[in-house]
Formats: structure tokens, sequence, C-alpha cells
């Protein structure tokens, strides 16, 4: 392995260069803690350093401390190189951060083996930035892969309706099909009315409960071959193929129908409630879907400001159920 | 290198332990380099003995230039360096008069270092001459 050897030394710092490149190591050279701090700091630095004790300049305990407080050296491995032998300046050569530490005149063999004990220190370390990085890398990718799988999913996780990318997917394919075949479609848009005073008053958790509700009752209102989604946070879409103007009534006195039943059955201490939008789509028709969609909206925020109970014609609402009664429902 | 103050000396090794007629340099820790010899290089023991023939001069040297200016840090440093070099090469008296020189309490530093530099210059140039006599052996 690379080593570097930091001794002023030149008779000391020969014997341990010649003994450590017999041993297979490559070695650099240094006389002074500085010019062994700079080649720390180099890229493709030494993992593994020999610093005498008493150097010119910086003293070897010193370089231990800077190595220590830098990020980019804080992993080498020191051994401290020294004349003094006393257990107290062996103490605080490794309290200075020293791995270890051999006196001088060293013992070849006792150098070998605390070089040894070093590189596997050293190997380990760099086994486990290995590792981490490679965990890094997977759990990168396997983030991007979700991602890539979120995007590509066409149905809403909270409710099992189709999302907004689901329902376009879907609803393009089939007003694709009515059109060949010459055949009216509904559009429905439809609003949560008071989400937010849901959540606010009961928490999200409840708020959440309240779209799955809604959810259901939409997917009970229509039928298994018109296409329910829930394409904003408190919005849905819903398109009933094969239906004309006439049906739209008959849909929506369906879905009030449905929103009283759950109403009445008290299961949430507030009243479920919908602004709704229609629009019919003729075979006709050239619009796209991101057009349909906004005339729908505009249609179901018309119902919104109407402040009107439900309404026949293509836009529909009904009013959340007394302002008294939500009121009721603060903590 | 300066040979004064030699009988002071005498009366420090007899105090400080080594003799000064003892051998200077224990040549089986050069020769232990000859296991570490890289193939094709230079022959490391002589690349040691330039080294530090070198190197004793100019930590004497500074020594001595330390003593004059009265810096007991760069004393310190400088026997600190000769101690370490000797002691890798087996010049171990050499080695043991610098750990005395290192370990001067401040309070009698200046009265006690005379003697010991040339008892040290004393060693320092037995060794050389061993090491010398080593370098020709190895040439021949």
């Amino acid at each position: 392995m690379k080593i570097l050897i930091a001794e002023d030394d030149p008779v000391s710092s020969r014997i341990l260069r010649t003994t450590l490149e017999k041993w297979g190591h490559k070695v650099v050279s240094t006389d002074n803690g500085v010019d062994a701090l700079a080649e720390l700091q180099k890229e493709d630095a030494p993992r593994l350093a020999i610093l005498d004790w008493m150097m010119p300049g910086i003293e070897g305990t010193e370089v231990c401390r800077r190595i220590r407080q830098q990020s980019k050296t804080a992993q080498t491995y020191v051994i401290l190189l020294t004349a003094l032998s006393q257990k107290t300046q062996m103490v605080a050569g490794l309290e200075a951060g020293a791995d270890d530490y051999v006196t001088k005149p060293f013992d070849r063999q006792e150098l070998r083996v605390r070089l040894q004990a070093g590189e596997r220190i050293v190997q380990l370390q760099s086994s486990l930035v290995q590792r981490v990085k490679e965990l890094e890398v997977a759990i990168g990718e396997r983030q991007e892969a979700e991602k890539a799988l979120r995007n590509l999913t066409l149905t809403d996780d909270l409710t099992g309706l189709y999302n907004r990318r689901g329902f376009f997917t879907m609803v393009e394919h089939t007003l694709a099909t009515s059109r060949r075949s010459g055949e009216s479609s509904l559009l429905f848009y439809a609003d949560m009315d008071g989400l937010k005073l849901i959540n606010d008053t009961f928490g999200h958790s409840e708020g959440s409960a309240a779209i799955k509700t809604t959810a259901e009752i939409l997917g009970r209102t229509f039928r298994n071959s018109d296409i329910v989604s829930r394409i904003g946070g408190d919005e849905f879409a819903i398109l009933a193929q094969n239906a004309s103007a006439k049906e739209s009534a008959i849909i929506l006195d369906r879905l009030k129908e449905n929103l009283r039943t759950a109403n009445a059955e008290g299961a949430q201490p507030y009243q479920l409630s919908l602004s709704v939008g229609t629009v019919l789509v003729e075979p006709r028709d050239r619009l796209s879907l991101d057009d349909l969609i906004c005339k729908a909206d505009e249609a179901m925020y018309a119902a919104k400001r109407s402040k009107k109970p439900w309404t026949n014609s293509t836009d529909s609402r009904r009013a959340p159920n007394g302002t008294a009664h939500r009121a009721s429902t603060r903590p | 290198m300066m040979l004064s103050e030699i009988s002071e000396s005498t009366e420090i090794s007899q105090r400080s332990g080594p003799g000064i007629f003892g051998c200077p340099v224990d040549l089986a820790v050069l020769a232990g380099y000859e296991s570490v010899q890289l193939e094709g290089e230079p022959d490391l023991v002589i690349e040691l003995i330039d080294l530090y023939l070198d190197e004793v001069p100019r930590r004497v040297q500074a020594m001595r230039d330390a003593v004059k200016f009265r810096n007991p840090a760069a004393l310190a440093s400088a026997a600190h360096s000769l101690r370490g070099s000797s002691g890798s090469l087996g010049a171990q008296q050499v080695a043991q008069i610098c750990a005395e020189i290192e370990g001067l309490e401040s309070v009698d530093l200046w009265s006690s270092i005379p003697p010991l530099l040339s008892w040290l210059e004393l060693e320092c140039q037995r060794a050389l001459h061993i090491f010398l006599e080593e370098r020709r052996s190895r040439l021949r």
C-alpha cells in the first residue's frame, strides 16, 4: 500500500523508506509536518502515515490533530514514530489522534506487525466506504425506480380510482372509440365541498376518510363501464360512456340520493357534499380532453358560486348541509 | 570537531554509565540492514554511513550554536535528532550522551553542557572512525 513517511532525520528516514519498499509498499517521503499535511490532502493520498514525533515546523502530534480535524484526512491511519519512550508521552500521542506508535530505533518485526494491523484497519475502512457508496447508489436507483413506477401507475393509492394519468389514458382511448361509433358521452367534474373545514376540524386522516367515502359513493353511482377518477386532492372526473344529456339528470339524482343515504347513516360527524359540473361530449366535438375538463371545471365552479341547491342542466350543485350544521362539527 | 575538555568527559563517563573505551558502534545493527537491501539499488549500509557522516558535524555544530546563543529548545532538538540517527546505526554511546543532553534540566543546563558536548565530540569521532573503516571494507 501507499505509505507516507514524515521524518526529518535523514538516516532514520532512509532506513524506514528502504524497509517499507522492501516489504512491497510504495513510499511518499517528507521531512516536515507541513509537507506531510499537504501530501495527505492530495487526490489518491496515502491512507497510512508514519509520522516522526519531533519535526521542525509542526510536530507529529500536531499533524495528528489537524489530520483528525479535516474530513478529507480524518480516516488516515497514523503511526507515531519517536525516540521518546515514556508512557505519558505515548498517551499524549494517542490522545492527539495517533492510532499507534513505534519507538526509534524501531524493531523491524514490531513495525511489520503494527503496519499489518494498520493495513487491516485501512482495508476495512475502504470496504466500509465502498459498501456505503454502493448502498447509496442502490438506494438512489431504487428511489428512481419507485418514482418512475409512481409515474407509470394509473390508479390513486388512497381511493383505488383512476388517477389523473389513468383518467387521461383511459378517456382518450374511450372518446376516440365513441367518436368512431357516433355515441355521446357525459363528462362530470366534481369537487368536494368543505374538505378544508373537515381537515381543519377533524384532522387530515379524517379528511382522507372523507375522500375515500366520496370515492365509494361515486363508484356506486356510476356504471362499471364508466371511468371514475380522482384527478386532484378533492376533485373527481368521471366519463359516463354512451350517455346523453337526458341521462345527466338521472345520474345526478342518483348521486344526490347516494350522498343523502351516506349522510343519513351518520358514519361521519359531518355532511358530505359535492359541487358538480357536467359537459356533454358529442361525437362531432373536436375539443381536446384538457379543453373538455376545463369546461366541466368552469361549470362546477359556476355551481359552487351559485349557492343554490342542486340544479339540472349542464352543471349541478348541492350546498353543504347548512351552515349551522357545519359549525357544529367544530371541536 | 573540537576535542577540548577531555578530562571532564572522563569524569562524566564514570558518572553516566557507558565507558569511553567501550566499542562505540554495534556493527551487528549495521549488518542487520543488509536484509532490507533492495536489489539493483546502491549499498544501503554505505548510503546510511554517508548520511551519518553528513549528519554528525551538522548536529554537533547546531548544539554548539545553541549553547552559544543560550537556546535550550534548539539544543534539545539537535540532540534528539542525533540520538535518533545514532541509535538507528548502533552508535549507542553517542545516542546515550545525546539522551543525557536532551534530558538536562534547565536549572543546570549551561553549566553541565560544555563537558557533555566535549565528550559527545570524542565519542562521535570514535564512531565515525569505525563507520569509515566499515565503509572502506565494504567498497573493497
